[in-house]
């Protein structure tokens, strides 16, 4: 019986319950009185109902999707054959899919750094208390509270290109020229600028997150440890360097590994702002798997889209997570 | 020791310092909501013009848009069903995510870490795909365009991060207060019960403020499965009613993003420091 | 299912037509709702009738047709339901439905029709298309296209939406320009009047009016997108590159970037901030600079869909049609309600300002409801014969759906306004066409 898989918890306690156990051990026929026992049926019992949830809810349909990737169904017909890889070799073939692929890895990592850059100096700023500190940190948390769809319509009333309030402020300070001239930006017709405009609204919806999960990982470094790295005579930089950032990197990568998933995944963003134009400049990778698989009805090569980046990202996130494990103590 | 005036002094620059430096993100953060307001305010003709000061009303502001939304749109049963909603998603997550989290972060079980990491995988299914099975048992279960459609859903997107969330939590309670317990003759029931979920409330509420932001997040589960007016969450009930075609309302839109943004950021600022100690404790350390 | 119905019809169409010639208004509508009115058999009686089908662009249609379909079921016995949702949100609504084999009844499909990818779990209605043909003078010819699966009719087309051209006489007088009546003059028009502040736009990003305008513009240069057969893409062609050429000159002289940015309704304010010389639009831009900006609006002129070559006008309308699930328990009252539906479609005309455009011949008989009267819509009464709808001419198959949806023919124009060579921007688009109707070959 292994004790390792328990965190925490000081050595006599295991000691003692190493011991309860031994004792337990030469008593084989009341084995499910035990204490081993009476814990695991227990644990069970309360992992059932979260376990069986998930499984009924998202696995079993996860198994049909990718039953319905190396299939030609479509939204209408049940009858489907299977056809292995040939979705996925079908996407291979099209090059909406590749410019899909690289817009939402570049989606993803543009906004995660800007996310982080600003995350990061917001908690810095909110570090220390000072005088109405509570009511800025309750302003600047908003964008995360709004529902997405939401927010998201009041940035494409903001990108408008006629009525950018945007770009009535940029004409205002001299920046561009007045409405109708070359350089008055068209946020959401402009490739880049389309682009460039859907990460912004990712990243102001989820830099408060980003900075309140940092805020939460300075204020866990225990102050003792800083002091005495203070007194050690190390800067500041050396000092955020080798005892900080360790002791937050679980936080850190636990969300940024969120962020990660939910931001590539995400439908919402781009489907209510330029549903993937101008000319496939915004399309990500659910975008072009919900206009394939839904709205065009080609279910199979639908789900393959959408699949996609699973073989990818499963792999890295368990060693992401293992690697973290190894780290806690 | 300096003196209590340069101290002073120096209290003074330093909160300066911070009013200055927190302004662009305020403004960034703050400004959309201050453009709906204005948005939601204004007269229609005073809206669509180009060459006057867009920040500030021309004509009289209007509370049309938001009159218009209780007259011509079913925005208060939306508002209901969604706090209904949320309600019902966050008692169903703390029921099963709580247990869970809780056997797999003290009652060793074998296997638990490698539960813990395949909590994440469950985020990588994309919806999508997801919903056309879902609405198959949601027929089934005769909860086809009835909110409780998205009762029995949402879970799905909130049971595996709140679990995770909790498991944390529930590491940081000490083990010797569980053990005391035990001896006492609790069991492992009642050391639960009566000594650590006391301890984890502030756990116990930052589940139940993501439970809350996850299932106001989604756009796809409530277009699916709910298309009577009257069973939308608000959610889904703004991009689908208040846009007609070619035809945006954007003073009706902007009124109703506003009427529900503002309470849940009032709400969210009340937990605000109870959701940074929880997600504090909440990563394993 | 025959029509057991004693002969009302003749008397109703008489009285219906009376009431039509003396402009009887809303009063008269309901008077012809009574008498159109037929008792549906006994058996649909206590039973629910649930639709679905989208928010009109015209909220008042909505209104109408929640109480006019309420009325219908009371009269009936029937409990009817009426869902709505925005059109490009129902592909996944039907997919959700059909997944779960149960939903609605009564489904509606607006632009993306998918009859042919659902028609095998869809009712036939041939019968209910028939009797209206037979009623009414037959259906306009590319009715069939949409929902004709091997000889049967799997929807119902109950009305179309057309696209005019929208246009500023005002300006246009001032500056001495003809009417758009050829795509040329259209273009001497914009190209004259952005040099004074009033461009023109046509969508160019990935929406709905960009499948539909340009494809108006593409077909009236005798362009095709597929065979009458609907089974060979045949794009390619020396039509297309002429179209190709003049969408460029037309963007470069008449046009702003921001078309690359525009969604359905920004033509509409375009048109109603008083800034487009002429717009390619519904009728909706009209009615909301009505509402909107009645200066600009006593200037707005409809014209006829412009010339390409030389004779050859197209305009490509959104269809619109309902179908029935075959998992419907009530295919009966659902079949009785849509009979109904096509009997009084030119009141969903009226109640729709003009907006449903039907597909029956006998309709088109001069004045029609609504933009008969106005001698500003009577322009439309000219369309039906120039009609064509996604595909032409051939009719709308799965692989030119999909097409639509992923809105390779605007894209292939923009990249050809963005400065991609001809010849390549035509490779990819040829390209995307040839490697999507393969994808349906294989199944």
């Amino acid at each position: 019986m292994t004790l390792s898989t328990s965190s925490g918890g000081p050595d006599a306690a295991s000691a003692r319950a190493a011991a309860v156990s031994i004792t337990v051990r030469t008593r084989p026929r009341r084995w499910f009185r035990s204490q081993a026992a009476r814990r695991l049926g227990f644990g069970y019992l309360l992992l059932a109902p979260a376990v069986l949830y998930v499984l009924l809810l998202v696995g079993v349909p996860f198994l049909f999707s990718i039953y319905l990737a190396m299939s030609d169904a479509t939204v209408g017909d049940t009858n489907a054959s299977f056809i292995g890889l040939e979705n996925f070799r079908a996407a291979f073939e099209s090059d909406v899919f590749y410019i899909a692929l690289r817009n939402s890895v570049l989606f993803t990592v543009v906004a995660a750094i800007f996310k982080g850059l600003l995350g990061t100096t917001l908690a810095f700023l909110l570090l220390r208390p000072f005088w109405g500190r509570k009511v800025i940190r309750g302003l600047v948390v908003i964008p995360f509270t709004l529902p997405i769809s939401i927010s998201v319509l009041g940035w494409k009333w903001m990108y408008d290109s006629q009525f950018s309030v945007i770009n009535w402020f940029l004409s205002q300070i001299g920046i561009i020229g007045r409405y109708g001239s070359a350089d008055w930006p068209i946020w959401l017709g402009q490739p880049l600028l389309a682009l460039s405009a859907c990460i912004a609204v990712n990243v102001w919806r989820n830099f408060p997150f980003s900075a309140i999960v940092l805020l939460a990982g300075f204020t866990s470094v225990p102050t003792e440890i800083l002091d005495a790295a203070r007194v050690d005579g190390t800067s500041f930089v050396q000092r955020f360097r080798h005892v900080v950032v360790p002791m937050i990197a679980p936080i850190l990568l636990i969300g940024l590994l969120f962020d990660t998933v939910f931001t590539l995944s995400d439908l919402g963003v781009v489907y209510l702002l330029t549903q993937g134009g101008p000319a496939n400049a915004t399309k990500t990778l659910p975008v072009l798997a919900y206009q394939v698989g839904i709205q065009a009805g080609a279910l199979g090569r639908g789900a393959a889209i959408a699949l996609f980046l699973f073989p990818l990202l499963l792999p890295l996130m368990i060693l992401l997570l293992r690697n973290l494990k190894r780290r806690e103590y | 020791m300096a003196s209590p005036r340069t101290r002073r002094q120096k209290e003074v620059r330093r909160h300066l310092f911070l009013y200055g430096a927190l302004t662009p993100y305020v403004v960034l953060a703050i400004f959309p909501i201050y453009w709906m307001a204005i948005t939601a305010l204004k007269q229609d003709p005073d809206l669509y013009r180009m060459d006057q000061f867009p920040l500030w009303f021309h004509l009289a502001p209007t509370g049309k848009n938001f009159t218009y939304l209780f007259s011509h749109t079913h925005y208060g049963a939306w508002i209901v069903n969604t706090l209904v909603i949320a309600i019902w998603v966050a008692v169903i997550t703390l029921l099963t995510a709580g247990p869970a989290g809780y056997a797999l972060a003290r009652l060793r079980i074998p296997g638990s870490e490698n539960l813990g990491i395949s909590v994440f995988m469950t985020y990588l299914v994309p919806a999508i795909i997801l919903f056309l099975p879902l609405s198959r048992v949601v027929a089934l279960l005769g909860l086809q365009d009835s909110w409780w459609a998205l009762v029995l859903v949402y879970p799905t997107i909130t049971i595996p991060f709140c679990t995770w969330l909790l498991m944390g939590f529930f590491k940081t309670v000490p083990m010797e207060m569980e053990e005391a317990a035990r001896v006492d003759g609790c069991g492992y029931l009642g050391a639960l019960i009566r000594v650590v979920l006391p301890v984890s409330i502030p756990g116990i509420l930052t589940a139940v403020i993501f439970a809350f932001t996850l299932s106001m997040q989604d756009f796809l589960y409530g277009l699916a499965f709910v298309a009577p007016g009257d069973q939308k969450p608000v959610t889904v009930g703004v991009p689908t009613e208040l846009i007609r075609g070619d035809v945006y309302y954007w003073g009706s839109l902007m009124a109703a993003a506003l009427m529900v943004g503002l309470p849940v950021a009032i709400l969210y600022n009340f937990f605000l420091d109870r959701f940074i100690q929880g997600i504090t404790g909440g990563v394993g350390k | 299912m025959s029509d057991s119905r004693p002969a009302l019809t003749k008397d109703s169409v008489t009285r219906r037509g009376f009431l039509k010639v003396t402009g009887a208004g809303v009063g008269g509508a309901s008077l012809l709702t009574m008498l159109a009115a037929r008792q549906a058999p006994a058996q649909i009686k206590g039973t629910t009738l649930r639709i679905l089908q989208w928010s009109h662009f015209i909220p008042a249609y909505d209104t109408w047709y929640d109480a006019f379909a309420e009325d219908w079921g009371k009269k009936n016995g029937v409990k009817v339901r009426v869902d709505h949702i925005p059109h490009l949100e129902i592909p996944a609504r039907m997919a959700a439905e059909f997944a779960a084999g149960a939903g609605h009844d009564i489904i509606y499909n607006g632009s993306s029709i998918l009859t042919r990818l659902y028609y095998k779990n869809l009712v036939d209605l041939t019968d209910v298309a028939d009797t209206a043909a037979k009623k009414y003078g037959g259906w306009i010819p590319s009715a069939k296209s949409l929902v004709e699966v091997e000889g049967r009719w799997y929807g119902l087309p109950i009305f179309y939406i057309l696209a005019p051209m929208l246009y500023r006489k005002d300006l246009f007088d001032q500056n001495n320009l003809k009417a758009p009546d050829t795509w040329e003059l259209a273009r001497v028009a914009a190209r004259t009047m952005k040099a004074k502040g009033h461009p023109t736009g046509i969508a160019l990003a990935q929406c709905n009016d960009a499948n539909l305008m340009w494809r108006s513009a593409f077909f009236s240069f005798g362009g095709t997108e597929a065979d009458p057969s609907g089974d060979h893409p045949t794009l390619d062609s020396k039509e297309l590159r002429e179209f190709l050429k003049f969408a460029k000159a037309i963007f470069d002289e008449g046009m702003t970037p921001e078309v690359f940015s525009w969604d359905d309704a920004s033509d509409n304010r375009y048109l109603a901030s008083g800034i487009a010389c002429w717009i390619h639009d519904a009728i909706s831009a009209y009615r909301t600079t009505e509402d909107t900006n009645p200066d600009v609006f006593k200037n707005v002129v409809l014209g006829l869909e412009p010339q390409g070559q030389p004779g050859k006008r197209v305009s490509v309308a959104a269809p619109n049609v309902w179908m029935v699930w075959k998992f419907s328990k009530n295919q009966q009252a659902a079949k009785e309600w849509l009979a109904y539906l096509v009997d009084n479609d030119l009141e969903g005309m009226v109640q729709s300002r003009g907006y449903n455009m039907p597909y029956l011949n006998d309709r088109y008989k001069k004045p029609m409801p609504v933009i008969g009267s106005d001698p500003k819509l009577q322009i439309l009464q000219d369309f039906p014969k120039i009609v064509a709808f996604y595909g032409y001419p051939g009719p709308s198959t799965t692989p030119i759906q999909e097409i639509v949806n992923t809105f390779v023919f605007p894209d292939m124009i923009t990249r050809f306004c963005r400065g991609q060579s001809l010849e390549d921007a035509i490779k990819w688009g040829v390209g995307e066409y040839r490697r999507i109707y393969g994808k349906y070959k294989q199944a």
